[in-house]
């Protein structure tokens, strides 16, 4: 679990919670292997990018297993008890430095400047539970220590109910429910935003105020319950609903862990309904997915105190989120080669900010669009090329400029942000990755030259990103 | 399929395998079997054997003496081309005997069918091949072996068995070829018979097999 360093400064901009650039996630879980007797190259290209058997094993709940079981039957010899002898334990840990390309201004407002890299180390460690719990159960809980938040917290969580039956013409359905705490982490494909590219950057970076709220947002504060089905291995259906369970909240009358009130930021007004569709065709070593994905979320604004009370009652800001994904993957054993995009476009209806004077527009739009380019040579060498961009409608509440130092704000109101990650990785080990990655924008936060109003330019932005990324 | 005897064929012939036999199948065995195969092969190996995704075999209708010895192969690391190492090695190795044998039985009588057709003229090249080799290239006639029908062929006790081709994805029969030529899978009959096939007979004579229903 990341936290930008933008949103321990929300009160500038509270709608926002989101970064352009995904937050960095972390999935390479080798109790998988231990699990199934399979090498990571099962299911994955170069971890963790998911071959089209990864993703089966994971609708089909990280169940399947050939380890020793400790069992126990009843009285008529039904199971009550199938226990893997060993735990699916793992670890992950990611040692890093960064280089911003310009260093930032020094925080207590002198002439000075921050430190000119940051050391990751580590940037974050993980411990997984991650595998099968009984028959047809299974789950992946992630405990991650990051260097950004400086604590230990949960972090991507998914528990799961899975099975399959035989149809007709020998074809299959696996059908499921997944708990999870993170819009898309249930989605078996590496096109949508939880399990999408980057899938390590550094959290010693500056990053773009827009993003919208599907895209890792609401990652690890709320809730999920959604069930899914898989037809033939091909078509692809999943519906749920989301709510909100933030982590490390306190209500402040009863100093429990709730109910939340309206000293909370961004609490989702019920429940939240998501929706995943998509076809997965493959032919000779190729294989094509397409779909789309939304979600629609009803957020009070919250953040109130005695001084500025708020509640959780009367108007919301609404986010419709609708997207377009998909991912080609060639798979042979010396090449391996994967094309993957998604357009987010999330249209906002900002009732509540609007009436309270937060934000110009009472409705604004913000379009997130990203292609990613993969090659891997015997998945020992490779690298990725990628193009990000997030465009959407002038507010000066939304993305506002001030107060100095600037670098998190915008001079003209616009959240328009545009650049590349070039990426080189080599393994030496299947679980053992050696990536160095730049990032370079072209604009940020709605400009190139003087972005935020205190002599920034985009460029200065830019990060050159040093990463030892062992899993174990 | 009826198999008397079901006996490490095939590739296996090298491995110096045992076999098991299939009337030795007791329901016990057989109700196992099927849970294993419904609960954990279908993941890769389809419904019924039927696989989706061409990297991993059909196994429907395949002859039972050479699925026993392919897992024996995989128990004992013995088969060594790259995706037996990632997958089967693992899979293969909490098996016992009488669970190979009722998995071999499993899917040996599961129905077979024919994949998708591919190019008529690769069909015809890939029809010839298979039926009566390539003298010139030094490659026999591959149904010799496998049969007219590309069945396979149960064998008989202490003799080779050949697997069963017909409906096999192109992919994952290009891919042994390639294997036998490289010697990653170490098999002498079919390292020398693959040594000499150029990659567009490979293709014709998989796109002809995969084609060839039951």
């Amino acid at each position: 679990m990341q936290h930008s360093t933008w949103i321990r400064r929300a009160w500038i901009v509270p709608l926002l919670l989101s970064t352009a650039v995904a937050p960095p996630i972390a999935q390479a879980v080798p109790s998988f292997a231990r699990q199934t007797g399979m090498a990571c190259e099962a299911c994955h290209t170069v971890f963790p990018e998911l071959t089209h058997f990864g993703r089966l094993f994971k609708a089909n709940g990280y169940t399947l297993d050939n380890l020793k079981q400790v069992r126990d039957i009843d009285a008529t010899k039904q199971e009550m008890l199938s226990l893997s002898s060993l735990p699916p334990i793992s670890a992950m840990i990611q040692i890093s430095e960064t280089w911003l390309n310009s260093p930032l201004p020094d925080g207590t407002g002198g002439t000075g400047h921050s430190q000119t890299s940051t050391v990751g180390f580590p940037q974050q460690l993980s411990l997984f539970y991650a595998g099968k719990v009984a028959p047809h159960v299974g789950a992946m809980v992630q405990l991650t220590y990051a260097s950004d938040a400086g604590t230990i917290g949960i972090d991507n969580t998914d528990v799961r109910f899975a099975n399959s039956m035989v149809l007709p013409q020998a074809t299959s359905l696996i059908y499921g429910i997944s708990l999870n705490n993170n819009p898309t982490l249930s989605d078996l494909w590496n096109s949508t935003p939880a399990w999408g590219f980057p899938y390590a950057n550094s959290d010693a970076v500056v990053s773009p105020l827009a993003g919208t709220q599907i895209d890792g947002a609401l990652a690890q504060d709320v809730a999920g319950l959604t069930a899914y089905v898989m037809w033939n291995e091909s078509l692809y259906g999943e519906v749920g609903a989301y709510r909100s369970a933030k982590q490390g909240v306190l209500n402040p009358i009863t100093g429990g862990a709730g109910p939340l009130d309206g000293t909370v930021s961004n609490v989702i007004d019920g429940a939240a309904p998501y929706a995943r569709v998509a076809y997965e065709y493959q032919w000779g070593r190729s294989d094509l997915e397409v779909g789309m994905y939304g979600a629609t979320f009803k957020l009070f604004p919250g953040g109130g105190s005695t001084a500025a009370p708020a509640s959780l009652s009367g108007p919301v800001n609404q986010f419709k989120d609708i997207a377009e994904d998909f991912q080609y993957q060639y798979i042979a054993d010396e090449h391996l080669f994967s094309l993957t995009g998604t357009r987010i476009h999330e249209s906002m209806q900002l009732d509540a900010s609007f009436a309270a004077g937060a934000v110009t527009n009472p409705k604004d739009d913000l379009t997130t669009t990203r292609l990613i380019g993969t090659y891997y040579y015997r998945r020992k060498f490779g690298g990725s090329i990628s193009h990000f961009s997030t465009t959407g409608s002038v507010d000066t509440g939304l993305y506002p400029a001030g107060p100095a130092p600037g670098v998190i704000t915008s001079a003209n109101g616009s959240p328009d942000t545009r650049g590349w990650i070039l990426e080189a990785n080599y393994l030496p080990w299947l679980n053992t990755k050696l990536s160095l990655q730049y990032v370079t924008y072209s604009q940020f936060n709605g400009g190139n030259n003087n972005y935020d109003g205190f002599g920034r330019d985009a460029s200065a932005n830019g990060s050159t990103y040093l990463l030892l990324w062992l899993a174990f | 399929m009826k198999s008397r005897l079901v006996i490490s064929l095939g590739s296996a012939i090298l491995l110096g395998l045992s076999w098991a036999q299939a009337e030795d199948i007791d329901a016990a065995s057989r109700t196992a079997a099927e849970r294993v195969a419904v609960g954990t092969c279908a993941t890769c190996h389809g419904p019924q054997g039927h696989s989706y995704s061409p990297k991993f075999p059909v196994l429907a209708g395949q002859q039972a003496s050479y699925l026993v010895s392919q897992l024996h192969g995989f128990k004992a690391q013995t088969r060594g081309d790259a995706d037996a190492l990632g997958y089967m090695w693992g899979m293969a190795a909490p098996l016992d005997d009488a669970l190979m044998a009722g998995l071999a039985d499993y899917y040996s009588r599961q129905t077979p069918r024919a994949g998708p057709p591919g190019d008529p003229a690769l069909i015809a090249r890939g029809k010839d091949i298979y039926q009566n080799g390539d003298s010139a290239q030094g490659i026999p006639p591959c149904g010799a072996c496998h049969g007219p029908g590309a069945a396979g062929t149960a064998g008989a006790e202490g003799a080779g068995s050949f697997p069963r081709l017909a409906g096999q994805h192109v992919q994952y029969l290009m891919k042994q070829l390639r294997s036998f030529q490289t010697n990653m899978r170490n098999v002498a009959v079919m390292h020398g018979v693959a040594a000499g096939l150029q990659r567009a007979d490979m293709q014709a004579v998989a796109t002809y097999l995969q084609s060839l229903g039951p």
